[in-house]
């Protein structure tokens, strides 16, 4: 197992694991945004810079997609590191200026402002780390969304710019976005639910008890699908909010309660 | 432009006797022709000219068997339409349609020279009869280039006959894959697209790498603005670049190749494509070439648009059906490229050196050129020199004499001010650096780079803060857009100089660049972002004074930036005509009939519209 | 099931229903219908078995593809200073009210795509106007506009002819 030593400190790591890996190991916070264990790292929005000791020269390199494969030294706190970090963190400022969870980050970098007027326009301070992107097509498996144009131009989007119709409605896009881009909404008086600002709306599951809407009819139906027919009992539980699903509960141990009471009494009486 | 119908060369032998048979059908006596139709001389009407010398060579009523051939390009595009009459190397330039009878009675069944249509020696004035007399080709050395302008591009049998395919023959029958490697490695050879790295130990890596399929690639997205090298090549000599694809699958222990040609380039496709055909029906491509064990085969792909498609794993991606976004390469494409299989890319230009080494030897490729740079370059040459046009010259010549002596020095009497080498990823050199020597590392240390060869010489006239906008817009225009700093950090550089060459440029914003430019190099994810800061920073480097006169006088020295300087009329120069006036749409000019006129600063809105029209030139720049 | 696209069924086949090949069957398509039409993408999504996002990405990261057709003919209207100074705005306004197009689209009948830019840098003759690369200097908004109608003439000649 090779041996990375970051910021003086050694630790071993499996042969092909990142810089990433072996910082969380030695507890050296290394800042991220497109990167998500969840999902294939793309190092893509250069936050994670460190610098990687090439013998008479120092590498700029991403942490999140560095594999470690023999022993290496890396320095997260040297200067050039810091500003390399810094630069990029200044940059996405100027482009996403009124996120609350990027402004969170940056300062805990160190970095309280930008020097930087915004040039180039985000949609609700999109950052395009692509983490809704991968998650779409890796975890969930429906690649509903994607990239679309290049450059300034480029731009997470659906098909065509207008609702997906390979989105099921899981929210997991807006669960990894990082800067708070996408958001899910409830729309209660048509049961809906709708991802935005990808367009997406789908009918909502509702609870069979009290109304409270559970997840989109297509999550649902993938979950229920993959049950077989005959296990009617947690097809019922699914089709209930958690508080109806205990409070089910509660009144199944009652009526089982109730039950052994009289059995019980029932054998007494014999 | 069918092949000899049954021809099947199942042994170097077969190919050999082919080569003989081709040979002894020549008839040595016999006149021909050769109309260059490269790029530069096909925009100007080659083609109709070509067609012309055909139809004279069937109408001719004498005995003698005239030819007439369309070849690939010569270089000297400046000149063109280009012929050259065999026998005698007789050398025409700038032919025009009406010419072709003349040339056809005169020179090629007289054989006599029509004067008018020589190459003028730039110095003496004197009109010289062939090429190997016009410096321009006299500094050359032609490797790459070799049959360009000779042979005929969509005839396999011109390549056969002047030797081609005999290096494929060498190699399949008498050398050992690791033999190859080790020719490649004595030569010295390194890449020609840019990146500049060692063939051979490219070569080795992917073979020594595990896994199967192995491909090869050849790389024929070549976007430099300015650049064409690669075209003359797939379009003058295509057969080269599949030699020496086949010689170099064979050396790396693979049988699927690629050619990924830009979009741009509709002939070039067109011209591999049927050379590839040819070879195919040859047996020169396919299953056990020349009755050896290696069967290989290409495949053409066409670029959808993307100047980022040259870089390596971009031009991955395309082929894989993806947009072209570049990935990491801390595991190399050699290791794991095109669909996650060992892949080995060249460039055009790179591949077709590799028959010429295998035929002649790895050590007479390393003796031409510099101890770090062996061989020689194809440059183009373009800008505002006398002489523009592609030159194949051995590394270690200088900046001076590619301009001087090969360009015939700066046109129309104005001074040399920069040459920009390298495409958007290199850098602008200034005159204080014309005895650079050109080779790999040399110009890099100057801040630029001899990249994939492209030159572009400016004059006084350039203002080198647009040339830097320039850069940098084509490069936000073609950035993939998936890293932050190239695309975040590029717009912000284009903010900055749009301010700038709109004379709002603020204290501070020269260091502004230099800084996002620094940030560029160290976080961008790809090669393209990596250098995109380098015309900007150049330009900052040895024109700094530029920057400052436009951000802190709000004026362009070589007054090109709209608005950063005035027009004033010459009193001297001034006939009073009036023409001014009449045109100005800011009724900004007063005067009298024959009394010099006068530009009202406060009105002018410098749209230059005087100086358009002034018949006397009387309207200065200043 | 979805009925057959059969240009598409064709160009899949010609590329052995390889996705490598994604960008050269996209290319045969866009060659054969003048863009790429959004309900052939969705049948070759369908078919390569590939998500339509994929297909999205790729026709608009690369340059030479088109997803609205294009008119026959190209008009560019130069907007700079100059040519501002003398007329040009109106001369835009008399086109757009005229064939019903705005700057960046298409007329509906597709015969000129219709573009304004920044300066050409012929303001010597300035208003210009470029129709299909070829400069139409000094223009007003009369002959801008008789240009423009002498397109569809010509196309109504052509098709005379044929």
């Amino acid at each position: 197992m090779p041996t990375v030593t970051i910021d003086g400190q050694k630790v071993k790591v499996e042969k092909g694991a990142t810089i990433l890996d072996a910082a969380k190991k030695a507890g050296i916070w290394i800042p991220t945004l497109c990167y998500h264990p969840a999902v294939s790292s793309d190092a893509s929005c250069r936050l994670c810079m460190v610098e990687l000791d090439r013998g008479d020269w120092r590498q700029l390199v991403t942490a999140c997609n560095y594999p470690v494969r023999r022993d290496i030294v890396v320095y997260v706190s040297s200067d050039a590191a810091k500003q390399a970090r810094r630069g990029v963190m200044q940059l996405l400022l100027a482009r996403a200026p009124d996120s609350p969870e990027l402004q969170a980050l940056a300062r805990r970098m160190g970095v309280t402002e930008t020097p930087w007027p915004t040039v180039t326009e985000s949609q609700r301070n999109c950052i395009l780390c692509g983490l809704c992107v991968r998650v779409c097509e890796e975890v969930i498996g429906k690649a509903a969304i994607g990239f679309a144009g290049r450059g300034v131009e480029r731009a997470v989007a659906a098909p065509f710019r207008q609702a997906s119709e390979d989105c099921i409605g899981c929210g997991a896009c807006a669960a990894v976005c990082p800067v708070g881009t996408i958001k899910i909404r409830i729309h209660e008086d048509e049961q809906e639910i709708e991802i935005s600002p990808f367009k997406s709306r789908g009918k909502l599951l509702l609870c069979e008890r009290c109304g409270t809407p559970l997840v989109s009819t297509a999550v649902g139906e993938q979950v229920l699908d993959k049950l077989e027919a005959g296990r009617k009992e947690i097809q019922e539980l699914l089709r209930l909010c958690p508080k109806c699903r205990k409070a089910r509960a509660g009144e199944k141990l009652q009526a089982a309660k109730v039950f052994r009471e009289v059995a019980v009494s029932s054998t007494k009486t014999q | 432009m069918t092949v000899i119908s049954d021809t099947r060369l199942d042994s170097p032998a077969d190919l050999e006797d082919f080569r003989e048979q081709l040979l002894s059908k020549r008839d040595a006596s016999a006149l021909s022709v050769h109309v260059c139709t490269g790029p530069g001389c096909a925009a100007k009407g080659a083609n109709k000219i070509y067609e012309l010398f055909c139809e004279a060579a069937q109408e001719t009523e004498t005995d003698v068997n005239v030819q007439a051939k369309a070849v690939g390009c010569h270089g000297l595009c400046e000149c063109g339409p280009i012929v050259l009459i065999q026998p005698g190397d007789i050398f025409y330039q700038r032919v025009e349609e009406p010419d072709v009878p003349e040339i056809f009675r005169e020179t090629v069944l007289a054989g006599r020279v029509v004067e008018r249509l020589l190459y003028p020696d730039p110095v003496t004035g004197k009109k010289v009869r062939t090429a190997d007399e016009i410096p321009f080709y006299q500094v050359q050395q032609r490797i790459a280039l070799a049959h360009n302008g000779l042979i005929d591009p969509t005839k396999i049998e011109d390549y056969i006959a002047s030797g081609g395919y005999a290096a494929l023959a060498k190699a399949l029958s008498r050398m050992a894959p690791e033999e190859i490697i080790t020719e490649v490695q004595k030569a010295g050879l390194r890449g020609r697209g840019g990146g500049g790295f060692a063939t051979a130990r490219k070569w080795r890596s992917c073979r020594e790498a595990s896994g199967s399929p192995k491909y090869v690639i050849c790389n024929g997205d070549e976007g430099d603005p300015g650049a064409f090298m690669d075209r003359a090549i797939m379009e003058g000599n295509p057969h080269a670049v599949i030699e020496g694809m086949i010689i170099g699958a064979y050396a790396i222990g693979s049988s699927q190749g690629y050619i990924y040609v830009r979009n741009e380039y509709p002939l070039s496709v067109e011209r591999l494509k049927l050379a590839i055909e040819q070879a195919r029906e040859l047996g020169l491509l396919g299953q056990n070439i020349l009755g050896s064990s290696h069967s290989f085969d290409i495949r053409i792909n066409r670029g959808g648009g993307a100047f980022v498609c040259g870089e390596s794993t971009a031009l991955m991606a395309s082929l894989e059906g993806r947009p072209g976004e570049p990935r990491a390469k801390y595991i190399h494409t050699v290791e794991s490229g095109l669909q996650g299989k060992p892949t080995n890319l060249n460039n055009v230009e790179t591949w077709t050196n590799v028959p010429a080494i295998v035929n002649k030897g790895g050590e007479w490729f390393a003796a031409i050129g510099t101890e770090k740079s062996k061989g020689t370059k194809v440059f183009s040459l373009v800008g505002k020199v006398v002489n523009t046009g592609l030159v194949e010259v051995p590394m270690g010549i200088t900046l001076r004499q590619i301009v001087d002596e090969i360009g015939g020095g700066i046109r129309d009497g104005k001074r040399f001010k920069a040459v920009q080498t390298g495409g958007p990823s290199g850098g602008c050199i200034p005159a204080d650096f014309l005895d650079a020597r050109v080779d790999f590392d040399e110009l890099t240390k100057l801040g630029s780079m001899m990249g994939s060869g492209g030159m572009i010489v400016m004059d006084e006239d350039t203002c080198m803060v647009n040339v830097a906008k320039y850069f940098t817009e084509f490069l936000q225009k073609e950035s993939c857009g998936k890293c932050t700093p190239c695309r975040e950090g590029l717009a912000q550089m284009l903010h900055i100089l749009e301010r700038i060459t709109k004379g709002e440029g603020r204290a501070g914003d020269v260091e502004r660049l230099e800084a996002l430019g620094e940030l560029l190099a160290g976080t961008a994810l790809c090669a393209l972002g990596k250098t995109a800061a380098n015309p900007v920073l150049s330009t900052i480097q040895y024109f700094r004074d530029e920057y400052e006169e436009h951000i802190l006088e709000r004026h362009c020295p070589a007054k090109e930036c709209r608005g950063l300087f005035l027009y004033e009329i010459d009193p001297e120069a001034c006939k009073g005509c009036g023409i001014c006036l009449k045109n100005c749409p800011a009724d900004a000019i007063t005067g009298e009939r024959k009394e010099p006129h006068v530009i009202d600063q406060e009105k002018c809105t410098r749209c230059g519209t005087c100086w358009d029209k002034c018949p006397f030139t009387a309207v200065m720049k200043v | 099931m979805a009925r057959e696209n059969q240009l598409i069924e064709q160009i899949v086949k010609r590329y052995d229903e390889d996705v490598g090949m994604l960008i050269p069957m996209m290319q045969d398509l866009q060659a054969e219908r003048g863009y790429l039409p959004a309900d052939h993408l969705c049948d070759l999504s369908r078919r390569l078995n590939l998500p339509l996002s994929r297909i999205y990405a790729v026709a608009t990261f690369y340059a030479s593809f088109r997803l609205v057709p294009k008119g026959q003919h190209d008009v560019t209207l130069c907007l700079g200073t100059v040519c501002y100074l003398k007329g040009a705005g109106q001369i835009c306004d008399a086109i757009r009210e005229e064939f019903r197009v705005e700057p960046g689209s298409t007329t509906r009948d597709r015969l000129f795509t219709f573009q304004t830019v920044n300066c050409v840098g012929a303001c010597a003759v300035a208003p210009v106007m470029l129709v299909d690369g070829e400069y139409y200097e000094s223009v007003t908004v009369d002959s801008a506009l008789e240009v423009l109608h002498g397109l569809a003439l010509d196309n109504t000649e052509a098709k005379k002819e044929d």
